[in-house]
């Protein structure tokens, strides 16, 4: 008997009863969220010490070029940045940059447009697409967020997207960081060392 | 003395582990309080929790199928295992037919359980432990002592002088922050170069069959994406029905672990690269592995099938806070450990596992999943002492104590006499050494015990 | 109307220190009751039950559970021995048609002294004073098994002149654990140093408890270090038997 019907034929039983799974997950117990003040909820979440995460808002897509102009000229970096081919960038005028899109190994700054922020955790929600590429946002060591503030939502739970999964979805909350040198906090061993996120409003 | 006596004789003597083990234990305890403290109704979260995980193993058989039939449509090649043997097979054969020079492993625990790094190297793969604690040990060559922190019994001090002799480019200055530095150039370029990256699963969704990793540090990612092909070894019971269930997993998961909301890099993975996709694997191969879990669930350890491998019992457990996670001899330390190991190792030779536990409960009361540590702590003392593998000792006196104990007036009596004899040795209320109790006295005093016995004093001073 | 008890004295408290048994009758009477000591009783069958010994422990539980089945409560100085007879004499008869219904019955109307005097009689001392500063260490099994740690805190309140300083790590485990201290001693050890330590750093004069196995460890130990901190059962001072002889000072 090969291995597969041998694991399965000791765990045969009755079918699970999908309203029984439902019921398990009635009136979750989370964080609060107030949900009238989502703005403000997650930019409180973003800078908690575990999350750690700047931001930064503009009112048009048109200003993001000079949001992120601002933001590396203050942490003392070139403007230079890896880009995704997303064609919601496109009224964007890049003059000034030093662009490319794909990620080196040591890559300075990336941009990524997140699907969706969680007010609950300050997490960013990405999806893979062609048009957006995952492993820049591991790579920079500055990752560069662009979110709507439309898309914040208040729990973890609104993070999935029903229907179709993406190749792969992943949440962000935070700074690479670890503890695993006698449990004490530090930056960065090997995702971005910092996280910036610029709200579009509007 | 067992190999477990002598192991943690030697933990007990060295003060270095001690230092470690506290800082970070300390460190964890004290966040997840704060963590658990701030959530509404972790008690209710914890039910909840558990609740799913044995909604799951009662109906392990469907959410499997389910699951897998849902990753072959997303792309990805589903393996079984029944032993680990077999799954490191299936895993180096996938690494030769991919021409695999270099594998980047991200931390799994399953990793660990089924021997896959001794798999690897014998099949002349090189392996690059991507996650610091486990680069660590990699270059240490040694064996994670801690589930969630694998180098916890390593000071700072020590860290520092391991990369300075082995790093190419060592840190200059003696901070936390520049050996994490260190190890990021290290690892970086040598992680983008391998051929395979293997990672384990924290929860697999039977819905979407996505597989979900959890790292702090990015370096799952990392690991993962570039290569050409995805290996995730996962044991059968990573299992939840439907991703609105891992997030509450992932909840609980967090906070009892770091004290976090959430961890930083939670990844859900869902097949190979599509068309047009920059990047991601080609091929993503899931092994799904039993290796005893089967026998667990039909032999009265269903419970421990929860268990989310937070860690948290271990950081709570006055046992392991003393003599750290290698005394354990196995791959997984602490309370979880000393239930899992006899279950994967066989009773035998671990029979000290489930007896070096005071049964204090603490582990029970901060598992997020509610397992009943103690209870099947005691089920493990049961089967060794029905198996004969307790010593003679402590069967004979054991024996004996019930036996008189069953009989209560030649109990009194004897008891009687024992008293008398045991004052004889005490002076001024203390007893410094005790025959046949030298384990007590060598290390604290024995207080001297009154001239009778209670159930004679009340004889004389009240009516019977 | 005064409500009769069965007081389980323990083995421990029988033999190593009877003062506490008589404190928990002078405590429930004070409160009101009549106290009746079953003579058939001896072990509660603990130690075996906790080295999986299951024969000999489910022969001891049906010789407690006959000796106490007749009286209408069952009060224990002990939070672990009235844990084994509350939480684990059903499981032990899971299986037992016979005896499964008069463990449960035994077990239903179990309970640790102060939790009786406290949460079951809404008792208080009266008129107890004692001028001393006291620290309390939560044993495992009550604190657990048994929800015990408010009560005992409660009824010591209404001692008059007895301050009450916290322990750092009060729920922590001091190392005892029955048969575990002397199975596996050196680490034992390790434990109760520490709790010694932080016994000694809250700078009270006496150490208090509800459990004498724990009370012995970490009396023992504190005497082998050189402490002065004294160590007594926490019904001791509650019953107004603080001023005798601490653990260790038996005459
Ligand atoms: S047994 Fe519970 S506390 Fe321990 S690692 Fe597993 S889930 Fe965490």
């Amino acid at each position: 008997m090969n291995a597969r019907d041998a694991i399965l034929g000791r765990l045969r039983g009755a079918a699970p009863d999908a309203a029984q799974a439902a019921a398990l997950l009635v009136a979750p117990e989370r964080p609060a969220v107030d949900e009238s003040a989502l703005e403000a909820e997650f930019l409180a979440r973003l800078a908690l010490p575990s999350v750690s995460a700047s931001h930064d808002a503009i009112d048009t897509i048109a200003d993001l070029p000079a949001a992120i102009a601002r933001y590396l000229d203050a942490q003392g970096e070139a403007p230079t940045l890896c880009l995704p081919p997303d064609p919601r960038l496109d009224p964007c005028d890049w003059r000034g940059f030093t662009l490319h899109d794909v990620a080196a190994p040591a890559e300075v700054a990336a941009l990524a447009i997140a699907r969706r922020g969680i007010a609950e955790t300050g997490s960013l929600i990405f999806e893979t697409s062609p048009a957006a590429p995952m492993l820049p946002n591991f790579l920079a060591l500055h990752h560069i967020v662009l979110l709507a503030t439309r898309d914040i939502a208040p729990y973890l739970e609104d993070a999935p997207l029903p229907g179709t999964q993406p190749r792969a979805h992943y949440w962000i909350t935070g700074v690479s960081g670890t503890t695993d040198i006698e449990g004490t906090y530090v930056r960065g061993a090997h995702g971005p060392r910092f996280l910036h996120v610029i709200l579009l409003r509007g | 003395m067992s190999g477990f006596d002598t192991r943690a004789a030697a933990a007990l003597a060295d003060s270095t582990l001690k230092t470690a083990v506290e800082r970070t234990a300390g460190t964890a305890e004290a966040k997840r309080t704060l963590a658990v403290a701030a959530f509404p109704d972790f008690e209710a979260a914890r039910t909840r929790a558990a609740a799913i995980k044995d909604h799951v193993i009662a109906h392990l058989g469907h959410y499997l199928e389910q699951f897998e039939a849902n990753a072959i449509a997303a792309g990805a090649q589903v393996h079984w295992a029944a032993t680990a043997d077999e799954a490191c097979r299936i895993v180096v054969d996938i690494c030769r037919k991919a021409n695999a020079k270099n594998v980047a492993r991200s931390k799994s625990m399953l990793g660990e359980e089924i021997g896959l790094q001794h798999a690897l190297a014998e099949a002349g793969i090189g392996r690059i432990e991507t996650d610091l604690a486990e680069h660590i040990i990699q270059l240490a060559d040694e064996r994670p002592s801690h589930i969630i922190w694998p180098a916890m019994h390593k000071t700072r001090e020590q860290v520092s002088a391991l990369f300075k002799a082995k790093h190419r480019t060592p840190h200059e200055e003696d901070s936390i922050a520049a050996m994490a530095e260190s190890a990021r150039r290290e690892l970086r370029e040598q992680m983008l170069g391998a051929d395979v990256g293997i990672s384990g699963a924290n929860f697999l969704i039977a819905d979407t069959g996505a597989v979900c990793t959890v790292t702090n540090e990015g370096n799952a990612e990392l690991s993962l994406v570039p290569p050409r092909v995805h290996i995730v070894t996962a044991g059968i019971e990573k299992i939840v029905p439907s991703m609105p269930h891992a997030v509450h997993m992932l909840r609980m998961l967090a906070r009892s672990a770091t004290g976090a909301a959430l961890t930083q890099y939670t990844t859900f993975y869902t097949g190979p690269k599509r068309a047009h996709d920059r990047d991601g694997p080609e091929e993503m191969h899931i092994v799904l592995v039993d290796n005893g879990r089967t026998n667990m669930r039909e032999e009265g350890l269903a419970d421990m099938l929860r268990c989310i491998r937070c860690g948290a019992c271990m950081n709570h457990c006055v046992v392991f806070r003393q003599i750290g996670g290698h005394a354990y001899g196995g791959t997984y330390p602490g309370p979880m450990g000393a239930v899992l190991t006899p279950a994967l190792d066989g009773l035998a030779p671990n029979r000290d596992l489930v007896q070096a536990c005071t049964l204090n409960g603490k582990c029970q009361e901060v598992c997020p999943v509610r397992i009943p540590l103690p209870t099947l702590l005691k089920g493990w003392r049961e089967k060794s002492w029905r198996e004969g593998l307790e010593p003679t000792s402590m069967r004979m006196g054991l024996g004996l104590w019930a036996w008189v104990a069953r009989r209560p007036a030649l109990y009194r009596l004897a008891t009687g006499l024992a008293l008398r004899a045991m004052r004889l040795l005490g002076r001024r209320g203390w007893i410094e050494t005790l025959p046949l109790a030298g384990g007590w006295t060598r290390h604290r005093a024995m207080p001297r015990p009154a001239a009778s016995s209670f159930m004679a004093q009340y004889r004389k001073e009240r009516r019977p | 109307m005064t409500q009769q008890v069965a007081l389980f004295v323990t083995c421990l408290v029988d033999l190593m220190r009877p003062r506490i048994g008589f404190a928990a009758i002078r405590a429930l009477e004070a409160a009101g009751c009549d106290v009746i000591v079953p003579q058939g009783q001896t072990c509660c069958g603990q130690p075996a039950l906790n080295s999986g010994d299951r024969d000999h422990a489910a022969a001891l539980a049906k010789q407690t559970i006959a000796a106490l089945e007749p009286y209408a409560a069952i009060i224990v100085p002990s939070g672990s021995c009235a844990g084994t007879i509350r939480c684990h004499y059903p499981e032990i008869f899971a299986d037992d048609a016979q005896w499964l219904p008069r463990a449960q019955a035994v077990a239903a109307k179990t309970h640790e002294v102060m939790a009786y005097l406290d949460d079951v009689l809404g008792w208080k001392p009266d008129g107890v004073s004692l001028d001393a500063t006291a620290t309390y260490h939560d044993s495992c099994s009550g604190l657990r098994e048994l929800g015990i740690k408010a009560q005992p805190r409660r009824l010591l309140k209404a001692v008059d002149g007895l301050k009450l300083a916290p322990l750092a790590g009060e729920e922590t485990c001091c190392g005892f654990g029955g048969t575990f201290c002397v199975k596996y001693p050196a680490i034992s050890n390790a434990i109760v140093g520490e709790k010694a330590n932080a016994i000694d750093a809250t700078g009270a004069d006496l150490l208090l408890a509800g459990d004498l196995g724990c009370l012995m460890n970490m009396a023992g130990k504190l005497h082998r270090d050189g402490s002065t901190v004294r160590a007594f059962h926490a019904i001791e001072l509650i019953a107004g038997m603080g001023d005798g002889p601490a653990i260790g000072e038996e005459p």
